[in-house]
């Protein structure tokens, strides 16, 4: 005969409640794995919080933004004057925040457009299939088979010199992405059960489009279009570089890269250097956002619970 | 009556699941269909429910032929036959409550605010307000079955396939679910075809009018 | 003194915190489950879908999902050296001593669990090769013959095979290293009735080689047909067990009755109203002690029920709320 009562010596513990996933991992602690992404997400908020709000508000509240000063000229970065001055005296620290906040207005603005038209490109490609599927899935190709950069450059030599250009340079040629994303999905969606449900119960296309994919397809699609958003702040800043962006009298990060060429070369790397800076630390945290929601959207991680 | 005629239909090419089958639902009865599992018994209710073109022979519907499948047969003809599949869960949008699950072959045809239709069916099929307003993983398989039915006989479908409607469901989901289907047979002369592997649940469905395939 | 258990389950309890934001409370999955399999014995553990006997499984082989947490302890084997507490153990252990050793799990749709580009063959001996460390291709088509697999049979890709046949070789891979609990869980959904019988059939055999089956499932047919002892679980509790003839042929509880009541042959009645949502049981035991008080025709308090959950021991039989009179 076996005591089975004996395991009673133990009693209290076994009463109090315990995290499966604790227990799982051997540890008293949590697994640590789910803290690590919530700090990194809270960093990239926080670095992109404080971005926005400082190229929103300081080009703002300072006196003198765009002011020449040839008394000035390539100061090195000091308490007046953070980020130094650049060739013709103006001060860096406040020229770079405006000028980023020029690139970032162009960035969303054009992957806004990218994604919208993505979105509906793939939506319908996906839905209707057979040979409309066909017909746009090779004008995507097409546009992917040109480089952006130089479709970029025929539109922006075209209409030289204007914001929009550059905007619909940008989201002209980063739609296709986002509409393949969105076509696989749809693909994958509209042959499900509950497509053929509604379809049995009477239910259009337009309907089907509108109730059940384009639902569905919503968190893909803004996530290929925020993980577009830094790219377009670097063809923005390629562009402009390229003196074939912003008119030049725009203060944009690729335009004061552009400016500053000729400063480095007289040992003024702080013109360069704080502006690519900020470029970097935005694309970062934008893209540091977008890892931690990707992670979200996977469909394997949604289910927690299956009873 | 719905009937396949002569019907070929398959899913890789050159490997057809049904071969020449004739079958016959007759209006305001139960006919059962047993059949080992791959026997093409879920390809037959998809043809019948016009989801999927035979590769030949026809569909007939009260005596007339339906051509094509899916979007490409007009709204009317596909609302005459409903459908209900084996698993509840894939077969309902998870962004869907069940209110919108139930009422959704209403809203697209252009009825705005069918809430009376929808008490009824809720009332029919054992649903009631408090389960309506909940999000599919908050309701078990059985309560999304009786969703399940209540939508597929919305728009008062002629005829119904149930496609082993009780399949994951327990004894009692199951009995209460056959209840309703016979209300419909007994009130609304629907015809029902009752597609299952389990013979004694289809002899205590359908009587003796059971096809073995 | 029945003889040592090989699964004792000791008021295993497992809840699921939904989102704070969601307002309700936590998910009762499983409360209180006192649960115990000798060898011999298949015991079939049945109620409808979502009332939590599959998350009962995942418990004990430390498959839960991270938002879970658990109470109560599971032991395998106890008594004995090498006695195991699985709701305390960590997955190093689990899955080097427990999962696939000690304890072999048939899942659901068998088919989904095999590898599509690999043979049956090449797939249990891989699992020959992690379990034993070696592998000869006489133990494995031994043991295919044991379920009823030819050396043939094994030759074929999982989408070569039927649904009867798939499940086979998932069974076949749990024996692989003869674990002396087999857990099945839904083991018989979609396959018709003569795999289902077939499969039920093979589980039998186990327990007759004096193994352990916990067998889960809503197929009280499938259940009816093999099983040697029965426990009927409903919102989250069990609230019936006992020896499968017995509690089959006279059910003390109102929930098991009308379960029996509801089969096609023995009358077709379903049992009136809805199982209660898995985050309001906590607020209704407060308010009526029984769970099934809701659609049951007696009154929490007044006999024949006496509106306690807890699961309360006659003789062999165990029961809820409704002593037998």
């Amino acid at each position: 005969m076996v005591e089975l009562d004996s395991h009673d010596t133990t009693a209290g513990e076994h009463r109090s409640w315990r995290s499966a996933a604790r227990v799982r991992a051997g540890t008293a602690r949590g697994t640590g794995g789910a803290a690590r992404a919530r700090l990194r997400l809270g960093a990239a908020v926080s670095v992109l919080a404080l971005l926005v709000l400082a190229a929103l508000l300081v080009p703002t509240l300072s006196s003198a933004p765009g002011t020449v000063d040839y008394q000035a000229v390539r100061l090195s970065p000091g308490p007046e004057h953070p980020f130094g001055t650049d060739t013709s005296g103006r001060d860096l620290f406040v020229r770079s925040l405006a000028g980023l906040r020029v690139s970032l207005l162009v960035a969303v603005v054009s992957t806004a457009v990218s994604a919208l038209l993505g979105t509906a490109v793939g939506a319908v490609s996906g839905s209707l299939g057979g040979w409309a599927d066909r017909l746009l899935m090779r004008v995507v190709d097409a546009v992917n088979a040109v480089p952006h950069l130089l479709l970029g450059i025929v539109i922006v030599a075209l209409y030289q010199g204007t914001v929009l250009a550059v905007v619909l340079s940008i989201g002209l040629t980063h739609w296709a992405t986002v509409a393949r994303v969105v076509r696989s999905e749809v693909l994958g969606l509209r042959n499900r059960p509950y497509v053929d449900a509604a379809v049995s119960s009477g239910a259009g296309r337009w309907w089907v489009l509108r109730k059940h994919l384009l639902p569905a397809i919503v968190p893909q699609a803004a996530l290929s279009a925020v993980l577009l958003v830094p790219h377009a702040v670097f063809h923005e800043t390629a562009l402009s570089f390229l003196g074939l962006g912003l008119p030049p009298h725009l203060a944009s990060i690729g335009n004061i890269l552009s400016d500053g060429r000729e400063g480095v070369l007289l040992g003024a790397w702080w013109i360069v250097a704080f502006p690519a800076a900020l470029l970097v630390a935005t694309t970062l945290s934008v893209s540091g956002i977008a890892a931690v929601w990707r992670d979200r959207v996977v469909p394997t991680r949604r289910s927690e619970l299956a009873l | 009556m719905l009937r396949a005629r002569e019907v070929v239909a398959g899913y890789d090419r050159g490997r057809a699941v049904l071969d020449r089958v004739d079958v016959v639902v007759p209006p305001g009865a139960v006919r059962g269909l047993a059949g080992p599992s791959g026997c093409g018994k879920s390809t037959l209710a998809r043809v019948l429910a016009l989801l999927q073109r035979p590769w030949s022979g026809t569909v007939e519907l009260d005596g007339r032929p339906v051509r094509g499948a899916r979007y490409s047969v007009p709204a009317e003809l596909r609302t005459a036959v409903g459908i209900v599949f084996q698993q509840p869960r894939p077969a309902v949008d998870p962004r869907m409550t069940l209110r919108q699950v139930v009422s959704e072959p209403l809203r697209a045809r252009g009825i705005r605010r069918p809430w009376r239709r929808v008490g009824e069916l809720a009332e029919l099929t054992g649903l009631n307000d408090e389960l309506l307003d909940r999000m599919p993983h908050e309701v078990s398989d059985g309560q999304l079955q009786r969703a399940c039915l209540a939508r597929a006989v919305a728009p008062r479908p002629r005829y119904l396939i149930c496609d082993e409607m009780t399949g994951m469901l327990d004894a009692s989901t199951t009995a209460a679910l056959v209840r309703v289907v016979g209300e419909l047979v007994n009130e609304e002369g629907t015809g029902v075809l009752a597609i299952s592997h389990d013979e004694p649940l289809l002899l205590a469905w359908a009587g003796d009018d059971v096809i073995r395939w | 003194m029945q003889e040592p258990p090989l699964l004792w389950l000791d008021d295993m309890s497992v809840r699921f915190e939904l989102g704070r934001s969601r307002g309700s409370g936590p998910v009762h999955a499983v409360t209180d489950a006192r649960v115990r399999l000798s060898p011999g014995q298949v015991l079939a553990l049945v109620g409808e879908s979502g009332c939590g006997k599959s998350v009962l499984a995942s418990a004990l082989l430390g498959l839960l999902p991270s938002n879970a947490w658990i109470r109560g302890r599971a032991w395998l084997h106890p008594g004995t050296d090498e006695e195991v507490e699985l709701l305390s153990s960590s997955e190093h252990v689990l899955a080097r001593r427990v999962r696939g050793r000690r304890i072999g799990l048939v899942p659901q749709s068998a088919a989904t669990h095999l590898t599509p580009v690999r043979t049956a063959r090449d797939q249990l001996a891989e699992t020959f090769r992690e379990l034993r460390g070696r592998v000869d291709h006489g133990s494995v088509d031994e043991l295919a013959g044991r379920v009823g697999l030819a050396p043939a049979d094994l030759a074929h890709y999982p989408h070569e095979l039927s649904g009867g046949m798939a499940q086979r070789v998932a069974v076949a891979s749990a024996l692989v290293a003869d674990p002396s609990v087999v857990i099945a869980d839904e083991p018989t959904t979609g396959l018709d009735r003569p795999l289902v019988d077939r499969v039920t059939d093979l589980l039998g055999e186990l327990a007759d080689r004096n193994r352990g089956v916990l067998l889960i499932t809503h197929d009280l047919a499938a259940a009816k047909r093999v099983a040697t002892h029965v426990a009927v679980m409903y919102a989250s509790r069990v609230v019936e067990s006992g020896p499968a003839e017995e509690v089959f042929h006279r059910p003390w509880h109102p929930y098991t009755k009308g379960l029996l009541e509801a089969m096609p042959e023995a009358g077709f009645q379903p049992v009136p109203g809805h199982p209660p949502a898995l985050t309001e049981l906590a607020e209704l035991e407060r308010e009526w002690g029984c769970v099934f008080c809701l659609r049951c025709p007696d009154t929490p308090g007044v006999a024949p029920c006496n509106g306690d959950p807890a699961l309360v021991e006659y003789g062999s039989r165990s029961v809820a709320a409704h002593p037998p009179c």
